[in-house]
């Protein structure tokens, strides 16, 4: 029951994000979702009695909803850039595709995994749409936050994906992973900004003028 | 045909409903007040206002046909044929018949709103057409998706809490929104002409006929929170204690949408179609989940 | 050649009966609503114009009760051709005159297909009775069965105004007169869905699943596409047009969920389904048919076709309103009128096929009834701008301050069209019945346990309680308040002359929607301004159309692939007479050959 409650709004925030037309709102959605994440862990912890479940919440809530999101406003703030995402699929058909996406997962998660539970299997599902709609907006937007972003959402779907099949990953992978993902948001701020400072803009699609 | 004691049963709960329903909104008022460091009026104020349109006189614009003196009427009756409908819905289990008879709700619903637009329309005043278009086009696209919601709940049932009902609970809230001109999509506070939707229609109305239109959609209100309370108290409806909980359910509801209300800010008129589209993709996504059976 | 002429002439069954009492519904009120429609034509058009009429409803009830597929086909040609007559009567008129030849190609190329279908089958069946073909029907191949069924679906729809087949829709059904309007579009489109009932339910069906699904996804297709495109046209006759072609739509979403789950073996659903489309079907015939006289009534009255110009008609002309009114109510599914009753049946087959069904079809389910629900919500928002536009408000032009109400015989029309609009809506509990025998026989089931028992009622419950709240409000505001209601200018924001145009136009009203749907739409805008200097802009036109995607992008093309083939062909045609004979000869050698090889 909780978990269903917990699925659902994890499934919303990630649609919120495919939906997101600028760099704040994408920003709070991922916020939104890494709220659920901790929620979840926090429910698997208690329904497993895992100290380290708790931790790994804690790591998830400190980590991905507090410092992750508030860094990345910082830079947005500090580079002034403008609030506009630049989709290159309008939501809609964002939308639409997520939607696919969903539906294609579900089928995979039901067929390909055969789990008995219903609400486990759903609970696969939406980890493997979860890595799906990441990557999906790392390759429909325009500017490099929303590249950050989308890696950050495939990996709250493969922590999910992970939990959902195996009940978590052992605790160091898991510990190593946020470290990883935490040197990795600083030096990409590092590098957004001196990107901004090069070329005054953070547009990725533009790279193609790099080559020669 | 349904047991008779059934059909008086529910005609208590109109009406009592229909008494309870300003009380809801001076509420949301309230909270909204309080959060905003804001004293505020009482919580009885529409009660205070419906009382204080009916005893004015009222004015009536020199184009008006029938249909301006007749709309508050059919809206009015509508509104609680509509209550009549899903309480009646309630009773049951949420199978097939409840279906056909939430849909026929918001068939209701349209009329209405249909006859409300043509009021808008009846004056011949710029403002009346604005709000009546904007409200069937916002209403024209909120109807698909408390449709699908609609669905998914009698697919599912509402026994306990599911990904579906759920998800469908989200698209329904988003509706509400809506239909109850709440602050994404309309503002109920503002007189501003080029933004209001709801508040533009009824511009021209005043006395008997505008308390009848308050009261109207006062009721109209209580029925959507009824609806998301299916969705987000699922297993509660039922029996006397259902109707113990319910004015705790309604609070919480109201303190979910004040929440709301205050901390976002109104879109614009063609970001909606984006807002609602939304909507539509969750209630889909629910309706995914619903024929999966979670 | 001995089994050319055909045994069975007539064919009486259920759903022959039932089209029969529709054409009778909609061409008795039309008849004596053209009296007064007529009444300042000469005595030789007056007399013209009756016996087309007649041949035109004799045709269409010989279309239906034909026991074969050759007196099926001659009395179609015959329905077409005096359609097209009834098109072209105002024939002083340039666009009647290309509205027709529209119509005639359109209708002819539907013709074409069918007659090939028909062949086909008679080639198999060896008879142009409906009894063998349905008995050799089931030994063809798949793939043949297939083709037949694209022709006969082509035919069909062409006459019915399928999209994309529905282009000839718009422009003939305004340039005919009221009455015939009424009856084309109430009756003559609807003889098109009796072809595919009766062929592809009762003769050759259960065909495969994808057979329903087509019809279905075309069904969604013609509904949102004909609804979005009656939102845009302010010319009251072809917004009534784009309707014929949206509640075509909904008709077919019944036929197509009827057909889908009836091959699956899902009676039950497929009966509901069934009911949802005949349903409609007789309640689109009366509410169309009422609209389009009404909709001539106003033209009668000003010579008014486009509402921008109308305006307050409400007050010149009350009866012709509330007729229109009740009209629009109908077709905009509010309850308790007919539409609604038949709309809401279509969205429980939709639930009980949703029901009974696993996977993508579950989902293909839902869209459909999102469809379903999005159209009746932009046909209710169309028809308050129809309605709040052309009738409520101040006059927009002299003509529309001038109109005067119509005579007793066109309100007669009306009325006996009205009426029955209410009645199918709360009498709902006795039609549904008859209905529900009708497909049971259409689909060839014995017993079918639907449970409407209590549903079937519930129009009529909504009419008491609508009723009874109503006139206690009503009374209670009569005769137990006290204050006055006093009568002043509408509020200007102290500009203290408003006039008609201050008012909301047409444009204004569907233009949320036309930015909404501008992905479809494709709208663009001309403007000028024709200045005395830079700061004084002395006149400023301002023009805003959308752009007809089938007409660009499918018939354009197409058109023009014709031409050019034309082209290319006259060189066949030098003029000299012994080329002309060596062609003949040529094909006489030809088959000669072909007759000798085979």
């Amino acid at each position: 029951m909780m978990l269903s409650i917990i699925l659902s709004g994890f499934l919303v925030a990630t649609f919120l994000l495919v939906v997101a037309k600028r760099i704040t709102a994408l920003i709070r959605s991922f916020r939104i979702q890494a709220i659920f994440l901790s929620l979840y862990a926090l429910y698997m912890g208690l329904s497993q009695r895992h100290l380290e479940m708790f931790i790994v919440c804690g790591l998830i809530f400190v980590l991905k909803a507090i410092v992750i999101p508030f860094v990345l406003l910082r830079i947005i703030r500090r580079i002034n850039v403008e609030e506009d995402l630049g989709l290159l699929v309008n939501p809609q058909l964002s939308l639409i595709i997520a939607l696919g996406f969903t539906y294609l997962s579900y089928l995979f998660a039901h067929n390909a995994m055969a789990l008995t539970d219903p609400v486990e299997s759903a609970a696969l599902a939406v980890s493997i749409t979860v890595v799906c709609l990441g990557f999906f907006i790392m390759v429909s937007r325009m500017k490099a936050v929303a590249q950050i972003i989308g890696l950050l959402v495939m990996e709250n779907g493969i922590f999910l994906a992970a939990s959902a099949i195996s009940g978590g990953m052992p605790f160091f992978v898991e510990i190593a992973f946020f470290f990883d993902i935490f040197v990795f948001v600083i030096i990409i701020e590092v590098f957004v900004y001196k990107v901004n400072r090069l070329f005054t803009h953070i547009d990725t699609s533009k790279m193609k003028s790099l080559k020669g | 045909m349904m047991p008779i004691n059934n059909l008086i049963l529910v005609t208590g709960q109109v009406i009592l409903l229909v008494l309870f329903a300003p009380l809801v909104s001076g509420f949301i008022r309230k909270i909204k007040n309080n959060l905003r460091m804001r004293k505020g009026p009482s919580v009885l104020q529409p009660y205070y206002n419906v009382q204080k349109l009916i005893s004015k006189d009222e004015v009536i614009s020199r184009h008006a046909s029938w249909i301006f003196l007749a709309a508050p009427v059919i809206v009015f009756a509508s509104i609680i044929c509509a209550l009549f409908l899903v309480l009646l819905a309630q009773l049951g289990p949420f199978g097939n018949n409840d279906m056909a008879i939430l849909i026929a709700a918001f068939f209701v619903l349209g009329l209405g709103r249909f006859f409300l637009a043509l009021a808008g329309l009846d004056t011949a005043s710029s403002f009346g057409g604005m709000g009546s278009s904007r409200e069937m086009f916002i209403s024209s696209f909120a109807e698909p998706i408390a449709f699908v919601a609609v669905f998914v709940l009698c697919m599912s049932g509402a026994d306990t809490f599911r990904i579906s009902t759920l998800l469908a609970g989200f698209a329904i809230l988003m509706v509400t929104l809506a239909e109850t001109s709440r602050v994404p999509v309309d503002n109920q506070e503002t007189h501003l002409e080029l933004t209001m939707v709801h508040e533009a229609m009824v511009l021209e109305y005043s006395g008997r006929s505008l308390a009848l239109i308050e009261l109207a959609s006062h009721t109209k209100q209580i029925i959507f929170f009824i609806l998301l309370s299916w969705y987000f108290f699922p297993s509660m409806t039922g029996g006397v204690w259902g109707w113990v909980i319910f004015p705790g359910k309604i609070a919480i509801i109201s303190l979910a949408i004040a929440l709301i209300e205050l901390s976002v800010a109104k879109m614009r008129l063609f970001r909606v179609v984006d807002f609602l589209s939304f909507s539509f993709f969750i209630a889909l996504l629910a309706s995914i989940a619903a024929g999966l059976g979670i | 050649m001995i089994n050319f002429l055909p045994k069975q002439l007539f064919f009486f069954d259920p759903l022959a009966v039932f089209f029969l009492v529709v054409i009778g519904l909609v061409c008795v009120p039309s008849a004596i609503f053209s009296i007064g429609y007529l009444r300042a034509e000469s005595l030789k058009r007056k007399i013209l114009s009756w016996v087309l009429l007649i041949i035109f409803a004799f045709s269409m009830c010989s279309v239906v009760l034909s026991g074969n597929m050759l007196l099926f086909l001659i009395c179609w040609e015959v329905m077409s051709l005096v359609s097209y007559f009834l098109v072209v009567f105002d024939f002083k008129q340039e666009k009647s005159i290309r509205a027709g030849i529209i119509y005639l190609v359109m209708t002819h190329a539907g013709t074409a297909c069918l007659m090939a279908a028909f062949f086909i089958l008679y080639n198999h069946a060896g008879s142009f009775d409906y009894a063998a073909v349905k008995q050799s029907f089931m030994l063809l191949t798949p793939q043949l069965r297939n083709i037949i069924f694209l022709l006969l679906f082509i035919g069909f729809a062409t006459k019915a105004g399928v999209v994309p087949l529905h282009i000839w829709l718009p422009y003939a059904h305004p340039q005919a007169p009221a009455h015939i309007s009424s009856i084309m579009s109430g009756v003559m489109i609807k003889v098109g869905i009796y072809g595919m009932m009766r062929f592809f339910i009762t003769l050759l069906g259960p065909g495969p699943a994808w057979w329903g699904a087509f019809i279905l996804a075309l069904g969604i297709v013609s509904c949102l596409v004909g609804v979005i495109y009656a939102l845009m046209d302010h010319d009251l006759k072809k917004l009534l047009a784009y309707h014929s072609v949206e509640n075509i739509g909904i008709i077919l979403l019944g036929l197509g969920t009827a057909m889908f789950f009836g091959s699956r073996g899902k009676t039950v659903v497929a009966v509901l389904a069934m009911c949802a489309g005949l349903y409609h079907l007789v309640n689109h015939a009366l509410f169309k048919g009422l609209l389009f006289l009404c909709s001539g009534s106003v033209f009668k009255a000003s010579g008014l076709r486009d509402m921008e110009k109308m305006g307050g008609l409400i007050k010149k002309m009350p009866m012709t309103a509330l007729f229109f009114l009740i009209g629009a109510m109908g077709i905009s599914a509010l309850p308790p009128l007919n539409g609604f009753v038949s709309e809401w049946l279509t969205f429980q087959a939709f639930f009980s096929g949703v029901l009974e069904s696993q996977g993508w079809v579950k989902i293909f389910m839902v869209l459909s009834a999102a469809a379903l629900a999005m159209t009746s919500g932009l046909a209710a928002a169309c028809f308050v701008k129809a309605f709040g536009i052309s009738f409520l408000g101040s006059p927009r032009s002299v003509r529309a301050q001038d109109a005067k109400e119509c005579g007793f015989s066109m309100k007669a029309g009306m009325a006996l069209l009205a009426i029955p609009v209410i009645l199918f809506g709360i009498g709902a509990g006795f039609i549904m019945p008859i209905l529900l025998s009708i497909s049971r026989a259409a689909l060839g089931v014995e017993k079918a346990d639907i449970s409407v028992r209590l549903l079937s009622v519930l129009p009529a419950m909504i009419a008491v309680i609508l009723l009874v709240i109503g006139s206690a409000v009503f009374l209670w505001f009569r005769f137990g308040l006290r204050n006055k209601r006093v009568s002043y200018n509408t509020w200007d924001c102290g500009y203290y002359s408003l006039d008609s145009r201050n008012e909301y136009t047409a444009t204004a009203f569907s233009k949320p929607f036309r930015i909404a749907f501008s992905f479809f739409l494709l709208p663009y805008r001309k403007s000028e301004k024709i200045r005395d200097s830079f700061y004084h802009v002395r006149k400023f036109t301002y023009e805003t159309h959308t752009t007809s995607v089938f007409k660009r992008f499918l018939y354009e093309p197409l058109l023009r692939l014709i031409y050019s083939t034309a082209f290319k062909m006259r060189k066949l045609q030098p003029g000299s007479i012994h080329l002309y004979i060596f062609y003949i000869f040529a094909t006489l050698v030809g088959l000669i050959t072909i007759a000798a090889i085979f």
